[in-house]
C-alpha cells in the first residue's frame, strides 16, 4: 500500500451502503488528557490517557429518492446507528483497507440546505458511543 | 449514462425550440440557426465510488450572418430566461435528460458576438450547462 488519493472509501449506515452519496468521511478517535502533575513533575505538566471517545463526520449530496441518503436520515435522528468506514478506497476490509465500525448517536440532520445554484449538500457529525472497532479481514 | 447520450439529451431539449436546429456533435458545415453541443470539462470524484460526476458542457448557438439586422434580436430571444425561444428554458425543460442524469442547470450565457465559419461572419452565443450524473 502506498499513499493514496481518496476516491472510493466505503461508508455504510445501518448496513446500507451510502458511499455514492458521500463526498467526505472522517473518523476521529480521541483520548482525554488526565492531568497527573505533582510536586515531582519538575515544573512540567504530566498527563495520562483517560477515557476514549470518537466522532464521525460526513458530507453528503442530498437525495430524497426512495432509499436514498436523505430519506435514510429522515427517521434516524435521535436513534443509535452503526457506521462502518472502509479506508484505503476499499470495498472489503484488508490490511491495506481497514474497516472501522462505530456505534453512533444520530443527533442531527439538515434536510434542506444550499444557496441558489449550489449542489444541495448536507454535513453531519455524530459522537460515537462505546468502542470503535478495527478490522483488517 | 454515456457522454454521447448526454449530448443527445441536451440536443433533444434544445430542439423543442421552433426553428433552431440542434447538433449533438460538431457538424462539418453548420447551417444556422443551430445549437452545437460541446463538452468542456469533467470533474470526477465528487462522491465516493464514482457516485457523482460533474460534466460541464458549452452549447454554442449560432444564429445567422452578422450582417442581417434581425439576428441580434434572435440572439436576444435565445438568451431570455423565459419564452418559447429561451435556450435556458428549453435545456432545463427536462433536467434529468429522461431520467438518465441526476440534475442539470444552465449557469450562464456568454454572448460571444461574431464568429467566422467558412469565411462567413455569424452572430453566436455560448451557454454553459452543468450536468450532474
Amino acid at each position: 500500500m502506498a499513499k493514496y488519493v481518496v476516491t472510493a472509501n466505503t461508508v455504510t449506515l445501518n448496513s446500507q451502503d451510502i458511499s455514492s452519496s458521500c463526498a467526505r468521511a472522517e473518523l476521529v478517535i480521541n483520548a482525554a488528557e488526565v492531568d497527573v502533575t505533582d510536586f515531582g513533575s519538575a515544573g512540567w505538566t504530566e498527563v495520562i490517557g483517560g477515557l476514549k471517545s470518537g466522532t464521525v463526520s460526513f458530507d453528503f449530496h442530498s437525495d430524497f429518492g426512495s432509499g436514498a441518503v436523505s430519506a435514510l436520515f429522515q427517521d434516524l435522528v435521535g436513534t443509535i446507528g452503526t457506521v462502518t468506514l472502509i479506508a484505503g478506497n476499499g470495498t472489503a476490509p484488508s490490511a491495506t483497507s481497514p474497516r472501522y465500525t462505530a456505534t453512533v448517536m444520530v443527533n442531527s440532520f439538515t434536510p434542506v440546505g444550499g444557496a441558489v445554484g449550489d449542489l444541495s449538500t448536507f454535513s453531519v457529525s455524530f459522537p460515537t458511543t462505546g468502542a470503535v472497532s478495527y478490522a483488517t479481514a | 449514462m454515456t457522454i454521447y447520450a448526454m449530448r443527445q439529451g441536451l440536443a433533444t431539449n434544445i430542439a423543442t425550440i421552433s426553428g433552431l436546429r440542434a447538433s449533438a456533435e460538431i457538424p462539418d458545415n453548420p447551417s444556422p440557426p443551430i445549437a452545437i453541443i460541446n463538452l468542456d470539462t469533467i470533474d470526477y470524484n465528487l462522491a465516493f465510488n464514482q457516485g457523482l460526476t460533474q460534466y460541464n458542457f458549452v452549447v454554442t448557438v449560432i444564429v445567422g450572418r452578422a450582417a442581417e439586422r434581425t439576428m441580434q434580436r434572435k440572439l436576444d430571444a435565445y438568451s431570455e430566461i423565459s419564452g418559447s425561444q429561451s435556450v435556458k428554458l428549453a435545456i432545463e425543460s427536462d433536467r434529468t435528460l429522461g431520467g438518465e442524469v441526476q440534475d442539470l442547470r444552465v449557469e450562464r450565457s456568454n454572448v460571444v458576438g461574431s464568429i467566422t465559419i467558412n469565411d462567413q461572419i455569424y452572430l453566436a452565443a455560448e451557454f454553459t450547462v452543468t450536468v450532474y450524473a
